[in-house]
């Protein structure tokens, strides 16, 4: 899912020129905004009402479900697992978030300095970001695999990549680094771009290095990319799935790799427990999470004053 | 604020090919669809059957061809659903009211299903096709007198594949291996370790039984243990005297007799090396057949069910021998597969139409024809002997063993939640990071929380 | 359009240590970025005799079409291509127009509750997928819907939300003055829309098209839960459903994972500096 871009939060709309057509516009705007208002009605509000349905009863699927009140919610607050998918899914999030941002802004301020070619780098990085997650997940599958896998022959070893506890998840935030620092690397790159010429040359003449240049006036001026980059990242990170659940499809070594989003997976169709319930509970809570991430953001941007708003 | 961005679609193109293109697509096509679509047979009702052996798939499709000669107002179509996915696939689509008419189910899963009125009771509309069906499958199936499948598929019992030219190349005779013993923790009497570790070959050509064997590199595995129920460990557990779960469902392998076969097939993987290390099997079933095909696994245990990929797969010179025999001779598990009548199915009189000729000789013969899979009806069990014969195979070895005492295949009404439960500890112990007392304990008491819900 | 005089100066630019420090790290990162590619590609080339005896880094040889053969032939990915290309399809076009229509609504008429109601719209932006999942399946079983072709795109068919939110900001970004200009020439509000507005919006709707395939093309979780069999088997689906089955088959699994990756590949190499300028400008995910 998305966040809007910080160059493009929404202002309150302003009043068209024309106040005398509010009520003339109305039933065509009615008609016009018909089937997108469905689909959010049907496909988002609803499964919400839904899932906390859910989350009060008790069902497999095989038998009627029946209604249990907050039975399924004690179970899941007070039994660890979900505790431990939580501290593995912040464990995941905190592998992944500062190294592809650190990686990605290096990459960027390397591209930054218009060598040639640095287009042609630019678009390689980008190139595993696009690609489903799912299939970048099985190819890392064997290049870790432990017996006939690239990884293992490269380095002459025989190590379990996927099958140690200590070193799945490590393996597992690799990958998803690995795919997403191209993409880091763009709204870095979009970043320094927008930095006023006049402010470097300035910096220029009083003398200033490109070290000094960078610490003192590129990266605070970066503030608001860093962070925009940050929440992104954490959100789509907290819900992380496709190239997990294909390189540990089972939750890894002793739940090394059981984040959330695999755990919801698992719970309610993964696994032969058809847990709807526990299901339901646990993503109202990864929900809740999200949300608050979420007006933490809007709420920094909303105060921001920032040089490019022009 | 959003600067152009050069593009190459004009609006004609976009909005003129895609709109074309979407309403031709709009009714959406599949084309595996479409390849099952029975043709110009003109009949009037379609039944479908969902299982998950490629090959009896390919058997049916030439068993439902002869059925809707004879049956011109029937068609039948089969799904195919793998085995990895089959139950927890099943379990949504039957809740979803999109389950196909038929189904196979297997003693592990079907409990469930009988608790909450999910299948057909084959009934008096059967009574005369009974006597036709190998009993111990009647008796997997049947709930207080009333019998719940037809049984298609019977899996004798378990047997070792062999690869002559890796036997031969270690000097292991196939009589040696027909005769092999296996005593817990090894030692005093135990044949079945020393022959493994002759067949077993490091990457620099050193043999285990030799020094300076290196089990990290491997070159050729002597023997298929791993994580395997129904192949490797109810086998070992069973000839040790040991049971899996008791007459209530419970589990009971945290017992000295789960001890004595979990342990041996650790070590055999962990300390002996003569298996592949179980970070490759514990999550992959066909790891060691695939191995095995493909020359780097000398013996391979398993069932008649991987007859025909063996058959078909090796490109060497193979044979079959017993199992090892443990404390208490040769026990293997014997399971029965049988194929179920969604109650929910539209149209029961079909439904019971094509489960009568599935279990019929008429219909499971090409079952047997194919050489796939063992039928459960008696009088379609000789064209798979014919079969096999006809190719050299002499497959007698898992009826043989079938016959012998067995062990009781797993079952339970939340049996899928359970396996969910045991199979971490499982993991833990067969890459032998987790002490077999400790993780047989941890994985009973997992698995019976789990099936009290 | 850089003169001969910057040109000259970015080449002495380049020879300089601290550039070639910049160029090796560079280097490092392309190289580590696409091997994976290359490996797994270079995998779905060989035989499976060859992948069986020697190193996986080994160059192919012979190299092979077999595995290509058996993912279309016995592998069965003719169909989950065609479904997924449907899929996309009408998943493109429906949340296009849809999406339009209600950025056009938001951008330009005037109408009680319209603000609530755009608020309304972003506040689902934060409704995560693995939340949804599980109700939606029940309900797409509870009316008979489930492994379905419809299933398959009629949550997403109707429009999104960041779509309407990034349309009406652009469509807001057009003169009020053409628009006022047709409505004189006497056209009426679907005129507009599509023959003025939206032509004037043609980089953001290409942006969204783009957004749009990739995001389909890739989709798993939905997809996986609610097909059952091969039917509509989407590419995910039946690349995750392939590896379960043939786990060790690597050079097979490898042929899948081409065919699930090389499709966007070459509409990214078509359109490489459209979809590089559109992530920065969105944040499209």
């Amino acid at each position: 899912m998305t966040v809007p871009a910080p160059s493009a939060l929404p202002a309150v709309p302003s009043p068209g020129r024309t106040r005398r057509r509010r009520h003339r516009d109305a039933p065509v705007a009615w008609v016009l905004l018909a089937p997108a208002l469905a689909g959010i009605v049907a496909f988002l509000a609803l499964p919400i009402l839904v899932v906390a349905w859910l989350s009060l009863t008790r069902w497999n699927l095989l038998a009627p479900p029946t209604f249990v009140g907050p039975d399924n919610w004690v179970r899941v607050l007070t039994e660890p697992t979900f505790g431990h998918s939580m501290l593995v899914t912040v464990l995941f999030v905190a592998m992944v978030i500062p190294t592809q941002t650190g990686l990605g802004l290096l990459m960027a301020v390397l591209l930054s300095r218009g060598l040639p070619g640095s287009a042609f780098f630019r678009v390689v990085y980008v190139v595993p970001w696009i690609c489903a997650p799912l299939a970048l997940g099985v190819v890392w599958k064997w290049i870790f695999a432990p017996y006939g896998g690239a990884l293992n022959a490269l380095l002459g070893t025989s190590v379990e990549w996927l099958t140690s506890p200590a070193l799945a998840l490590p393996a597992v935030a690799a990958v998803s680094i690995w795919s997403q620092v191209g993409y880091v690397t763009l709204f870095f790159l979009a970043g320094l771009a927008a930095i006023p010429g006049q402010l470097l040359e300035a910096a220029a003449l009083d003398g200033a290095g490109a070290w000094q240049t960078f610490w003192r006036i590129k990266l605070p001026l970066l503030g608001p990319t860093t962070f925009f980059v940050l929440v992104t990242g954490v959100i789509a990170s907290f819900q992380a799935f496709d190239h997990i659940y294909a390189l540990t499809p089972d939750g890894g070594p002793q739940g090394a790799t059981d984040v959330i989003a695999a755990r919801i997976y698992l719970d309610a169709f993964g696994s032969g427990a058809f847990d709807l319930g526990r299901a339901a509970v646990m993503a109202l809570c990864l929900f809740a999470v999200l949300v608050v991430v979420t007006v933490l953001q809007q709420r920094f941007f909303a105060r921001r004053v920032t040089y490019d708003l022009s | 604020m959003t600067p152009p961005v050069p593009h190459p679609l004009t609006r004609r193109t976009l909005l003129g090919s895609a709109l074309g293109l979407g309403a031709a697509a709009a009714a959406g096509c599949s084309p595996a669809a479409q390849q099952q679509r029975p043709g110009d047979s003109g009949a009037q009702r379609t039944v479908t059957v969902r299982l998950w052996d490629e090959q009896v798939e390919a058997a049916y499709r030439t068993s439902f061809d002869a059925f809707t000669a004879a049956n011109p107002d029937i068609a039948v179509r089969t799904t195919l659903v793998p085995f990895a996915d089959y139950f927890t696939k099943l379990t949504a689509d039957v809740q979803a009211g999109n389950a196909d008419d038929l189904f196979w189910l297997n003693g592990s899963y079907i409990q469930p299903y009988i608790d909450n009125d999910l299948l057909m009771e084959i009934g008096a509309d059967f009574d005369a096709q009974r006597p036709g069906w190998i009993e111990p499958a009647v008796q997997q199936y049947t709930r207080d007198g009333a019998l719940w499948g037809v049984p298609q598929l019977t899996d004798g019992g378990i047997a070792m594949y062999y690869n002559t030219q890796l036997l031969e190349a270690a000097g292991v005779s196939p009589a040696e291996l027909a005769d092999l013993t296996w005593v817990p923790g090894g030692g005093e009497g135990d044949t079945f370790l020393p022959v493994m570790q002759r067949l077993t070959v490091d990457a620099l050509g050193v043999r285990a039984n030799e020094d300076g064997f290196d089990g990290d590199n491997p070159g050729t595995w002597g023997y298929s243990a791993a994580q395997d129920l129904q192949g490797i460990y109810y086998n070992f557990l069973g000839s040790a005297g040991g049971a899996f779960q008791d007459a209530e469902g419970r589990f009971v392998f945290d017992s000295p007799e789960g001890r004595d076969a979990f342990g041996y097939l650790v070590d055999l993987i962990n300390t002996h090396r003569v298996s592949p290390d179980a970070a490759n099997t514990n999550d992959n079933g066909d790891f060691t057949r695939d191995q095995f095909l493909q020359g780097k696994i000398a013996v391979f245990q398993s069932g008649i069910y991987n007859l025909k990929n063996v058959a078909d797969g090796a490109d060497f010179s193979w044979g079959i021998v017993p199992i090892p025999a443990g404390p208490r001779g040769r026990v293997s598990v014997v399971n029965n597969v049988v194929v179920c009548g969604n109650a929910a199915a539209e149209d029961a009189d079909a439904v019971t139409r094509v489960l009568q000729w599935l279990g019929s000789p008429e219909g499971a013969t090409p079952i047997g024809a194919s050489g796939a899979a063992l039928p459960a009806v008696t009088d379609a069990q000789p064209a798979f002997e014919e079969y096999w014969s006809g190719q050299d195979v002499d497959p007698s070895l898992f009826a043989e063993q079938g016959r012998q005492p067995s062990i009781g295949a797993p079952t339970g009404e939340r049996y899928g939640a359970a396996l969910t439960a045991w199979k971490p500890f499982f993991n833990e112990m067969f890459l032998g990071r987790l002490p077999v007392e400790e993780a047989l304990a941890q994985a009973q008491q997992a698995a019976n929380e789990a099936i009290e819900g | 359009m850089t003169s001969p005089d910057t040109r000259g100066r970015r080449r002495r630019e380049a020879l300089r240590p601290a550039s070639l420090l910049a160029y090796l790290v560079l280097a490092v990162g392309a190289v580590l970025t696409l091997a994976p590619f290359l490996l797994s590609f270079l995998t779905a080339l060989k035989t499976p005799r060859q992948f069986a005896s020697q190193s996986p880094l080994a160059w192919p040889d012979p190299v092979t079409g077999e595995n290509f053969a058996e993912l279309f032939g016995g592998g069965g990915f003719v169909s989950p291509v065609v479904v997924t290309a449907q899929v996309v399809v009408v998943v493109v076009v429906g949340q296009l127009v849809f999406s339009i229509m209600a950025a056009y609504a938001f951008a330009w008429l005037r109408f009680p509750g319209r603000d609530g109601l755009f608020w309304l719209f972003l506040a689902t932006l934060m409704v995560p997928q693995v939340v949804t999942v599980v109700p939606l399946y029940t309900m797409f079983s509870a009316v008979g819907l489930s492994n379905t072709f419809w299933a398959l795109v009629l949550p997403f068919v109707l429009g999104s939300p960041y779509a309407v939110f990034l349309l009406r900001e652009y469509f807001r970004g057009i003169p009020a003055d053409l628009l006022d200009a047709a409505r004189i020439d006497g056209a009426g509000t679907w005129t507009i829309l599509w023959r003025v507005v939206v032509p004037l919006a043609r980089p953001i709707v290409a942006t969204l098209v783009i957004i749009t395939v990739v995001t389909h093309w890739n989709n798993f979780l939905w997809p996986l839960i609610i097909t059952t069999g091969p039917t509509w088997q989407t590419v995910t689906v039946a690349t995750a459903a392939l590896q379960g089955q043939h786990d060790s088959n690597w050079t097979l699994v490898m042929a899948a994972t081409t065919v699930a990756i090389a499709p966007l590949l070459v509409v990214f190499a078509v359109f490489q500096r459209h979809i590089v300028s559109s992530i920065s400008l969105t944040g499209f995910r």
